[in-house]
């Protein structure tokens, strides 16, 4: 036998280089937004767990409203004890209250005297379901005072941010295969005006369009899958040191939720290369059948 | 086999350079078309593998009516027949074998099933050694002989050569003649268009001649 396997019918084409620097530079990007997608999910996940398990009794205070306040207290706490579906309820402590507002009135002894509402933490049980309505009657018929927050405001608010991402990060994940697919157009017309010559013969030889346009996708299939992993592999590996800082206790970026990702997460990214891969073995190939029946 | 009413060839708005050229390549017969340079010969050639459709005229190949052949059909007639080009045409990047296999990978063979044969045939034409050697490292015979091979390896049903044996010593081409007729032996029609009166003097094929574009039977092969 004197070849192990048949050559390829189109050679290496040097005029593809700058094709596999813009296809690496945009499977990068596609990772970074498809990365990004994937944090803003998971965080929209956490805040949905953490907000929507548990609701908020405050008792406001009134003008010489303090023992009212206390018995108040004691009476949310006993009837949402009692409450079917919640978990457990404390009273969140005076110092833990004045933390909480710390960040926007400050720490001094200018809030020492400033009243702040009694709050009760109620957290609700796994998979149960608590009838708010029934529950906010009673507590006000008992305590007039008391109001009810099952933070379903702020949990609306913070899906609808988490929302705007996901869908900004799926935006731009479809201009990006949009501009693949041009690039990929573009450079496939280029490779056959440049191998010319070798499909003019094997047109001449009796070739399919289909066994001339495989012979340029595979090409170009290989290539962006290539190009496009050490994309991916680069924006990978920034998520992952961005998380093993995290773990370090190092914040990265402050303000924002964790930006790192996990192994599993991590392996999402590398969807970038297989989706480029079809995305220029499609594009090349209705390019060059388009070509083949507009030029023979 | 081939037929051709009243073809005429034209490019563009030029002078005809193809005249009510009628003929018939009978299956199975070995022929010659001869003319100065100019003539039209290539012209001819390149009407008869269907690189173009002529200006007029009708065209009959396998049975079919080119005219009214969909284009859909045309890779598999274009596959029936092999053509050694003038130039050669052979793929700089490929090896000798691979150039020769061309055409069989073309009709969906595989490199198990035809290996043996390529290399039987580039041994035949004198290439055994030279199996991965790349055109551009085999002298000007060699590559004319590469591209013969390539065009008779799936033993087609219509041969045409554009002066096959112009770059080769007598022996070769004497070779290269006994390949033809021997594929003709085995049904292949040839028409092999040549300048060397030697090779028509070596057989008693059929001679048409084309002079000033309009085709003249010069000889008749003997019954």
């Amino acid at each position: 036998m004197s070849a192990q396997r048949p050559g390829r019918i189109m050679p290496r084409w040097e005029g593809a280089a700058p094709l596999d620097v813009v296809i690496g530079v945009m499977g990068f990007l596609a990772a970074l937004a498809l990365g990004a997608s994937l944090i803003a999910s998971r965080t929209a996940e956490g805040w949905r767990t953490g907000l929507a398990d548990g609701l908020t009794v405050q008792i406001l205070p009134h003008e010489g409203s303090g023992p009212t306040l206390d018995s108040e207290s004691d009476t949310v706490l006993a009837i949402l004890r009692r409450t079917n579906g919640i978990a457990q309820a404390k009273l969140v402590s005076d110092t833990e209250a004045r933390a909480l507002v710390a960040p926007w009135l400050g720490s001094g002894a200018a809030i020492a005297d400033l009243p702040l509402p009694r709050l009760i933490d109620a957290a609700i049980a796994p998979g149960a379901i608590v009838d708010l309505a029934e529950l906010t009657q009673r507590l006000k018929s008992a305590a007039p005072d008391s109001v009810i927050d099952d933070h379903a405001l702020w949990l609306t608010r913070l899906q609808r941010v988490a929302d705007a991402v996901i869908w900004s990060a799926w935006a731009i994940l479809a201009l990006i295969a949009l501009a693949t697919a041009a690039t990929v157009t573009f450079a496939t017309r280029a490779g056959l005006a440049a191998h010319q010559d070798i499909v003019s013969l094997l047109h001449q030889m009796g070739a399919r369009a289909g066994f001339i346009a495989s012979a340029f996708e595979w090409h170009y299939f290989a290539s962006a899958l290539v190009a496009s992993t050490v994309g991916a592999a680069l924006a990978a590996g920034i998520f992952a040191l961005t998380g093993g800082l995290e773990i370090a206790g190092i914040e990265p970026v402050p303000f924002l939720p964790p930006l790192g990702l996990g192994a599993p997460q991590l392996i999402w990214l590398f969807a970038v290369p297989a989706v480029t891969g079809l995305i220029a073995l499609a594009t090349a190939r209705i390019s060059v059948l388009a070509a083949l029946a507009r030029n023979y | 086999m081939l037929r051709f009413e009243n073809v005429g060839m034209r490019f563009g708005g030029g002078p005809e350079i193809l005249r009510d050229v009628t003929f018939l390549l009978e299956a199975g017969s070995f022929n010659f078309l001869t003319g100065a340079s100019g003539a039209g010969k290539t012209t001819l050639l390149r009407l008869m593998y269907l690189a173009e459709p002529p200006t007029r005229g009708l065209i009959t190949l396998f049975g079919c009516d080119l005219a009214t052949t969909p284009p859909s059909q045309f890779p598999a007639l274009r596959r029936r027949i092999g053509v050694v080009f003038q130039d050669f045409r052979l793929l700089d990047h490929l090896s000798a074998f691979d150039n020769v296999a061309l055409p069989l990978r073309l009709a969906g063979k595989r490199l198990d099933h035809y290996a043996h044969d390529v290399e039987e045939l580039l041994d035949w034409v004198g290439l055994g050694a030279k199996l991965e050697a790349k055109p551009p490292t085999l002298s000007g015979g060699e590559q004319q002989r590469v591209a013969i091979a390539r065009a008779v390896v799936a033993r087609p049903d219509l041969l045409l050569a554009d002066e096959p044996t112009g770059n080769v010593d007598p022996d070769i081409a004497q070779r290269l003649v006994r390949l033809f007729e021997e594929l003709n032996r085995l049904g292949t029609t040839v028409l092999i268009a040549t300048h060397d009166r030697s090779l028509l003097e070596r057989t008693q094929a059929r001679e048409m001649r084309l002079v000033d574009g309009r085709l003249i039977e010069m000889r008749t092969p003997r019954p």
